[in-house]
C-alpha cells in the first residue's frame, strides 16, 4: 500500500526534494541592484522634491522589497500557495491602512465644514485649557497657552459636536488648531 | 429518548488509551498529545468560564434592586471589566478552538498530531502566563476600564491597566500559536482522500477561524504594546492629552477586536453544523455553500469594524460606508442559518441532548444575528448605543451562539473524549433550564436597551426596577442550568455508562476510532473515499433505526 | 518551527529518518509544513510591524511640519550605514541557504557568521544613534527634553521621538532574536544536524532574516530620509 501522501494526495516520488538553487549570479545581481536603489534613494533625499519624496522613496522601497521576496526569500521558485499567504497579507494590510486612513483624511474634511475640530476643542472642554507639549516642558506650555490667549482662545465649557456655528468661530478655531500644532 | 446506534467497533479496546497510555502529573504537564492539550484548555476555560460566571452573577445581584446594594460604583466597574476580559480572552477565544478544536481537528482530518505538537504545548503554558498576568491584575488594583480599554480613559486610571493588557498581549500570541497551527494542519496533514470538499464543517469553520487569529490578533498585540507604551511614556499617538488621537485607539483595537467576534463564533457555527447533521441522520444540506460562506465571513469581518465607531467622533462618511458593508456580514450568516434548517427538515431527528443545544442555538442565535441588524443601522445605532440592546444582542451571540454550541458540542463528543456516556434526561433538563434562563435573561435586556437603560450603570431609575429583576432571576435559572450540567458530566465520569466507539451513528473519522481514541488517534491511517455526511446505512434503511 | 527529534546526520529512508518526527509521514510533508508555517509566521509579524507604520503615517498626516523638522535630527548617514550592513547580511544569509542546498556545510557556517557579524554591526551603530539621541533629550513622549539641551524643535516633537524608537527598537529587538537563532543554527550546523535534503531550520531562519531586512528597507526611508 501506498504510505506517502501530502494534502490527501498520493505523492509520487517521496524521497525528492524539490527546491530551486539559484545560481550565484542571482544572488549577485541582486545585491548588486539593492546597493544601487539604496544610493539612489539616499541621494534623491538630499533633493527636495517636496511631497513627491515620499512617493519616490516607497517606490523604491517597494522596489527593494520585491528583490528580496523573490529572490532571497525564493518566493519566485517557491510553493504558490507561500506567495498567495504573503499577498494575502499585504492585501489585510492594505484593508487596515485604508479604512483608518479614510477615516482620518475625512474627518478632517468635516469637521472643517461643520466647525468642529474634537481633537482640541474636548481639551478645552475638560476645563483644563489646552494642554499641549509634556509635563516637563513648561515653557512650551507657556508658550502655547500664550499664543492660544492671543488669538482669543480659552472658551472652554461650550459643547462640542456641532452647533458652533459662526465663520469668525472657525478661523478661531483653525487657529488654536495651528497655534497648537507648531 | 434516542437510543445509542452501536456501530461495529472495527477495533476492540485492546490498545490504552490516550488517557491511560502514560500516567503520573509530568506525563501531563510536558504532553504534546493534541488529546491532553485539549483537555487541559478545557478544564482551563472551564475554570474562567466560573470565574466570570460568578462576577456576572454579582452583576445582576447588585442589580436587582434600582439603588447601590453591596458594590460601590468603583466596585461595580472593576466586576464588570473582569467579567468582560476574562470571559472574552480566557474564556470565548480559546474555548472551542483550543480545547475542541485541538482534541477533534487531527481526528477528523486523519491525523496523527496537529503540524507542531511541541508548539501546542507552548500554547498552552503561554496562556497560562497570560491568566497569570490577568489574576494578579485582578488581585492587585483591579482593572475598570471595561474589556476594551478605550484610551484616553486607560491611559489617566489608577488601575492595573499595563498588568492586565500585558495578560492580554500573552493571551493573543497564544491565540496565534494555536491559528497558525491549525492553518498548517489542515493544509498539511490531512489523511489520504481527504481533500477540501471531503472536510467535515467543523475543520471549515475552524480553518477560518485559525486564518483569523492569524492575520487579526498581530494588530492587537501592536495596538496594546503601544497602549502600555503610550501609558508608561506618554508618547502621544493615543492621549489626547499628548496630541495623539483616541479615536485611533479604536480603530487599532476593533481592527482586531471585531474580527475576534468571529473567532469566538465561526468554531460554534461549525460543532451546530455537525449536530445539526448527525442528529438528524441526514446529508447535511448546502455543504459548499456552509464551508465557503465560514470563509467568506473570515473576510468580510475584517471590513466592518467601523460600526463600533459610529458615535465615538468617527467621520460620518466612514459610518455610511461601515454601515452598509456590516449588511453584508448577514448573507453568509443567513445561508447557514437556511442550511442548518433545510437539513433538520425531513430529517429523521434523534432528540437527545446535544441535538436539543443545537435546536436552541438556532433560536438563540437568530435572534441575536437578526438584532444586529439594527445596530449596524446607522441611524437606529445612535439610539442603541451603549444601552442595554448592545448587551443583549452581544449575549444572545456570545452566549446563546458560542457558549450553546459548545455546551452542545462537549455533550456530542463526550463519549469520545471521556469513553463515558452521561445521563440523557439530566442533559435535557440541563439544557432546558440553560435556554430558559438565558432566554428570561436577555431578552428582558432588549426591551431595557430600547427604553433607555445605559449599559455599565450600577444604579438605575426606578422605572427599570422590574425588568432588571425579570433579568437578574433569569441569571440566576442559567446559573442553575450551568452547574446541574457541570454535575452530571463530572457524575458521568465515575458513573457513567461505557461509550461505543460511535454512539451517533456519524460519519466523520474522530467516530471511527475507539472511545477514547489511543494516543496515535488510529490504528492504521484511515483513507477517505466519500463525504464525511454520507449516512449509507441510514439513508438506506431510513426508520429502521429510528423508533 | 523545526521539529528534528534526533540529532543523527539525514537518512535517506524516510521509515527510519531520524529527523522525521513521529506525526508526519515523509520529510516533504514535514518540510512543507515547517515552510507553511514560517510564512504564515512572517504574515502576523508583518502585521504587527503594519500597526506602528500606520501609526508613523497617521503623524506625519497630523503634524506634516514637526515630522520633517524632527526627522532632521535622525543622522542620514548612519541610517544609510546600517541599511548597506543590513542588505549585507541578507545577502550572506541567502548565499548560507544555497550552501545548505548544495550540501556545504563549512559554507554555512562561514555565512552564517558574516551575517551575525553584520547584524553585530547593526547594533553598534544603533547603539551610537541611540546614545546620541538620549544625550540631546530626544526621548520618547514624557520624558523628552531636547529643548533643555537646546533643540527647539517647534510642535509636539515627543511623538515623532516616540514612534521612532519604537519603530526602531521593536525592530532592534527582532534583529537580537535573529542573532540569537542564528547562533544556535550555527552551533546545530557544527553538530552536523543539517544536510543537502534537510535544511528546513536554517530556510527558515533565513526568512525571518530577510523579514527583518525588509522591515529596515521601509523604516530607512520613512524615517531618516523621506521630507
Amino acid at each position: 500500500m501506498a504510505k506517502v501522501f501530502l494534502n490527501g494526495q498520493p505523492v509520487e516520488h517521496p524521497h525528492e526534494v524539490h527546491e530551486h538553487i539559484s545560481p550565484m549570479s542571482t544572488y549577485n545581481g541582486v545585491i548588486g541592484a539593492l546597493f544601487v536603489l539604496t544610493g539612489l534613494t539616499f541621494a534623491v533625499s538630499f533633493a527636495d522634491l517636496g511631497p513627491a519624496s515620499l512617493t519616490v522613496a516607497m517606490v523604491v522601497a517597494f522596489i527593494k522589497a520585491t528583490l528580496v521576496v523573490a529572490y532571497f526569500m525564493h518566493l519566485k521558485y517557491d510553493d504558490k500557495f507561500h506567495l498567495f499567504v504573503f499577498l494575502g497579507t499585504i492585501i489585510f494590510v492594505g484593508i487596515f491602512f485604508g479604512f483608518t486612513m479614510f477615516d482620518m483624511k475625512s474627518r478632517d474634511a468635516l469637521n472643517d465644514e461643520q466647525e468642529t475640530f474634537v481633537r482640541w476643542k474636548e481639551q478645552e472642554n475638560a476645563g483644563k485649557g489646552l494642554v499641549v507639549g509634556v509635563d516637563n516642558v513648561p515653557e512650551r506650555r507657556a508658550k502655547v497657552l500664550a499664543e492660544i490667549e492671543a488669538h482669543g482662545g480659552g472658551h472652554g465649557g461650550g459643547e462640542h459636536g456641532g452647533g458652533h456655528g459662526g465663520g469668525e468661530h472657525k478661523a478661531e478655531a483653525k487657529a488654536e488648531h495651528k497655534a497648537a500644532a507648531h | 429518548m434516542s437510543t445509542a446506534v452501536q456501530s461495529q467497533d472495527p477495533h476492540p479496546a485492546v490498545e490504552p488509551s490516550y488517557l491511560v497510555s502514560k500516567r503520573g502529573l509530568m506525563s501531563w504537564l510536558v504532553t504534546v498529545d493534541h488529546k491532553r492539550l485539549g483537555l487541559m484548555y478545557l478544564a482551563s476555560v472551564m475554570f474562567f468560564f466560573l470565574i466570570a460566571g460568578i462576577l456576572a452573577i454579582a452583576l445582576r445581584t447588585e442589580l436587582f434592586t434600582p439603588d447601590q446594594d453591596f458594590m460601590s460604583a468603583q466596585t461595580y466597574n472593576q466586576v464588570f471589566t473582569l467579567h468582560g476580559a476574562i470571559m472574552v480572552f480566557l474564556f470565548i477565544i480559546p474555548s472551542v478552538p483550543a480545547a475542541l478544536g485541538n482534541f477533534f481537528l487531527p481526528l477528523m482530518l486523519g491525523a496523527k498530531d496537529v503540524a507542531f505538537p511541541r508548539l501546542n504545548l507552548l500554547s498552552f503554558y503561554v496562556y497560562s502566563v497570560a491568566a497569570v498576568f490577568l489574576i494578579v491584575a485582578i488581585l492587585t488594583s483591579g482593572l475598570d476600564t471595561g474589556w476594551t480599554f478605550y484610551t484616553p480613559y486607560s491611559t489617566s486610571t489608577g488601575t492595573a491597566v499595563i498588568t492586565a493588557t500585558a495578560g492580554v498581549f500573552i493571551a493573543g500570541f497564544s491565540s496565534i500559536l494555536t491559528g497558525l497551527n491549525f492553518v498548517v494542519t489542515v493544509h498539511k496533514m490531512r489523511a489520504p482522500g481527504m481533500n477540501w470538499n471531503r472536510m467535515p464543517l467543523f475543520v471549515w469553520a475552524i480553518y477560518s477561524t485559525a486564518v483569523i487569529q492569524v492575520l487579526a490578533t498581530p494588530v492587537l498585540a501592536i495596538t496594546l504594546l503601544l497602549l502600555i507604551i503610550e501609558r508608561s511614556l506618554g508618547i502621544g499617538i493615543f492621549d489626547p492629552a499628548m496630541g495623539g488621537d483616541p479615536v485611533l485607539f479604536q480603530h487599532f483595537f476593533w481592527f482586531y477586536s471585531h474580527p475576534a467576534v468571529y473567532i469566538m463564533i465561526l468554531p460554534g457555527f461549525g460543532i451546530i453544523s455537525e449536530i445539526i447533521t448527525v442528529h438528524s441522520r441526514k446529508h447535511i444540506f448546502g455543504y459548499k455553500a456552509i464551508a465557503l460562506s465560514s470563509v467568506a465571513i473570515a473576510v468580510i469581518s475584517f471590513v466592518v469594524w467601523g460600526h463600533h465607531l459610529f458615535v465615538s467622533g468617527q467621520s460620518e462618511l466612514a459610518g455610511v460606508l461601515f454601515s452598509f458593508l456590516t449588511f453584508a456580514v448577514g448573507v453568509p450568516t443567513a445561508i447557514k442559518v437556511f442550511s442548518w434548517v433545510a437539513t433538520l427538515y425531513g430529517g429523521s431527528i434523534q432528540y437527545n441532548t446535544a441535538c436539543w443545544y443545537g435546536m436552541a442555538f438556532l433560536w438563540t442565535f437568530t435572534v441575536g444575528g437578526l438584532t444586529g441588524l439594527p445596530l449596524s443601522t446607522l441611524a437606529i445605532d445612535v439610539h442603541l448605543h451603549d444601552t442595554y440592546f448592545v448587551v443583549a444582542h452581544f449575549h444572545y451571540v456570545m452566549v446563546g451562539g458560542t457558549v450553546v454550541a459548545f455546551i452542545g458540542g462537549l455533550h456530542h463528543w463526550w463519549p469520545k473524549m471521556t469513553g463515558r456516556m452521561f445521563n440523557e434526561t439530566a442533559g435535557k433538563w440541563g439544557c432546558l433550564l440553560v435556554f430558559i434562563g438565558f432566554n428570561v435573561t436577555f431578552m428582558t435586556q432588549f426591551f431595557l436597551g430600547h427604553q433607555g437603560m445605559p449599559r455599565r450603570y450600577y444604579a438605575y431609575l426606578p422605572e427599570y426596577q422590574v425588568m432588571h429583576q425579570v433579568s437578574t432571576i433569569g441569571s440566576y435559572i442559567l446559573a442553575v442550568g450551568l452547574l446541574w450540567t457541570l454535575i452530571y458530566l463530572m457524575h458521568s465520569l465515575w458513573k457513567g455508562e461505557k461509550a461505543p466507539s460511535n454512539p451517533w451513528g456519524a460519519v466523520t473519522l474522530e467516530w471511527q476510532t475507539q472511545s477514547p481514541p489511543i494516543e496515535h488517534n488510529f490504528h492504521e491511517t484511515p483513507h477517505i473515499h466519500g463525504s464525511p455526511y454520507d449516512f449509507p446505512e441510514i439513508d438506506k434503511s431510513a426508520g429502521a433505526l429510528h423508533h | 518551527m523545526s521539529n528534528e527529534h534526533a540529532h543523527a546526520p539525514a537518512h535517506d529512508d524516510d521509515e527510519h529518518n531520524p529527523h522525521l518526527a513521529h506525526h508526519f509521514d515523509t520529510m516533504g510533508q514535514q518540510t512543507a509544513s515547517a515552510k507553511l508555517g514560517m510564512w504564515l509566521f512572517l504574515a502576523t509579524e508583518i502585521l504587527m510591524f503594519s500597526g506602528l507604520f500606520l501609526a508613523y503615517f497617521i503623524l506625519r498626516m497630523l503634524y506634516p511640519e514637526m515630522v520633517l523638522e524632527a526627522h532632521e535630527h535622525l543622522s542620514k548617514w548612519a541610517g544609510g550605514i546600517n541599511t548597506v550592513v543590513l542588505l549585507t547580511s541578507s545577502y550572506t544569509m541567502a548565499l548560507g541557504v544555497r550552501s545548505i542546498q548544495l550540501g556545504d556545510v563549512k559554507k554555512l557556517r562561514l555565512m552564517l557568521v558574516l551575517t551575525i557579524l553584520c547584524g553585530c554591526i547593526f547594533m553598534v551603530v544603533k547603539y551610537f544613534e541611540y546614545s546620541a539621541k538620549f544625550e540631546h533629550g530626544m526621548l520618547p513622549g514624557k520624558f523628552y527634553s531636547a529643548h533643555l539641551h537646546g533643540y527647539e524643535i517647534d510642535g509636539l516633537p515627543h511623538i515623532f521621538f516616540g514612534v521612532y524608537f519604537l519603530m526602531t527598537g521593536l525592530h532592534g529587538v527582532h534583529v537580537v532574536i535573529g542573532l540569537a537563532i542564528m547562533l544556535w543554527m550555527f552551533v546545530r550546523a557544527g553538530r552536523g544536524e543539517f544536510g543537502a535534503k534537510n535544511y528546513v531550520a536554517i530556510e527558515n531562519t533565513g526568512l525571518y532574516w530577510h523579514l527583518v531586512d525588509l522591515v529596515w528597507i521601509f523604516l530607512f526611508p520613512l524615517l531618516y530620509l523621506v521630507k
